[in-house]
């Protein structure tokens, strides 16, 4: 479980291709974006995120309340929410994360804010399914500090 | 050895015997099990500009060296470096900057207290009261939940009034027989600063944004105090004055 390396990946570019898509400061969302489309969000974003392998970066400006899964991910706003990655999770200065971390790599710069638990894995083992099957079941709850270390008496 | 067996700190000589920290380590200490913080050698050493050695990181990790996959929680801001180096040794790592949230939860209470509606009854909380309300969110651990607390200088930055609360809510979070890391400072700290471990026995200082003022120089009476119920504890003190100490539950 632990025997990846925790090395820095480098962050990832900002998705600036046609492929992308951006959700821009103002805008606020509420409900299930899923996909495979390298997605950029600004914005305001509350309930579920899958990716699969896509990118995902969290801009500034951006506040996210929601489980997340992608593949490579950049975090320089707020998130609210378990974050999985198949690839590696960078932390920027600016960013403040409140809950877990699955990934296979993963950076901090100075300043980052993390309240939660990190977990390495082996890269891929965190892949998500396609965004679009994936159950609602399986979908977990925030990890609040209780929920974090309550799961690990479960002998995690 | 068995985890009980580690925390018999009282007898340093044993301790080195049975392959535990460097006797060097081991013998630097002089207060035992029994004298909890008391005069301590000189085993802390900065040898060159932020770095220093830390026996106690040694020892903390020696104390938590037969734990199938030790659960620590960082307390300080959260650094590359220290994260990297436990999910090395297959450590399960929580971080969660009491400070830093200590002062959030300061600021959302004053911005509460400001922004209430006039004639509606706000009632201003004391510092112990605003402990505990804190712990009640902030630092909402299950109990033994955790077997080691990287506790850093953090409580040198509390109000003393705000500290007895904390110290109760890290206790009830610790295993028995789990471990917490401090620091106190012997002197008010001229700046503040992130920890940042490099190695087993190196800790690097990050001069950082000042987040609070030194509140207290906390005396060893004190520091007794603070961790009466804690059944075992070892202290450090280096040259820069600067005194760690592990204390055991």
């Amino acid at each position: 479980m632990t025997s990846a390396t925790a090395s820095t990946p480098e962050p990832p570019a900002v998705p600036t291709s046609t492929g992308s898509s951006r959700i821009h400061a103002g805008l606020k969302i509420n409900g299930e974006i899923t996909g495979n489309s390298d997605l950029y969000i600004d914005g305001e974003l509350q309930g579920k995120l899958r990716l699969g392998n896509a990118k995902l970066v969290i801009g500034p400006h951006g506040k996210v309340q929601a489980d997340i899964e992608a593949g490579a991910i950049t975090i320089e706003g707020s998130i609210q929410g378990n974050v999985k990655a198949g690839e590696g999770v960078h932390l920027g200065a600016g960013s403040r994360v409140q809950g877990s971390i699955l990934t296979p790599r993963i950076g901090i710069d100075d300043g980052a804010r993390l309240r939660g638990k990190v977990e390495m894995v082996k890269a891929g083992s965190t892949a998500s399914t396609p965004a679009t099957s994936a159950p609602a079941s399986r979908t977990t709850p925030v990890e609040t500090p209780r929920a974090v270390a309550a799961s690990v008496k479960g002998g995690e | 050895m068995n985890w009980m067996a580690k925390t018999r700190l009282s007898n340093p000589s044993a301790t080195a015997a049975k392959g535990g920290p460097s006797t060097t380590a081991a013998a630097a200490a002089t207060s035992k099990a029994t004298a909890k913080p008391g005069p301590a050698a000189s085993a802390s050493v900065a040898p060159a500009g932020n770095v220093r050695i830390s026996n106690a990181l040694k020892e903390f990790l020696w104390l938590l060296s037969d734990v199938d996959r030790p659960r620590i929680l960082d307390l300080g801001a959260v650094s590359q470096s220290t994260l990297n180096f436990f999910i090395a040794k297959g450590f399960r790592v929580s971080t969660d900057d009491m400070l830093h949230e200590w002062k959030d939860f300061l600021t959302t209470e004053e911005e509460r207290m400001r922004t209430a509606p006039v004639g509606e009854e706000t009632e201003r909380l004391s510092l112990p009261a605003l402990a505990e309300k804190f712990i009640g969110t902030g630092l909402d651990y299950p109990e033994q939940s955790v077997h080691g607390i990287l506790l850093w200088d953090l409580l040198d930055y509390f109000d003393p009034a705000v500290v007895p609360a904390l110290m109760n809510r890290l206790y009830s979070m610790l295993h028995p027989g789990g471990t917490v890391l401090a620091l106190f400072h012997s002197r008010p700290a001229e700046r503040f600063h992130r920890y940042r471990i490099m190695d087993e026995q190196t800790v690097e200082l990050l001069p950082a944004p000042t987040l609070a003022v030194h509140a207290h120089v906390f005396q060893n009476r004190e520091i007794l105090d603070l961790f009466g119920k804690f059944r075992s504890s070892k202290t450090f003190v280096g040259r820069d004055q600067v005194r760690e100490a592990l204390f055991i539950k």
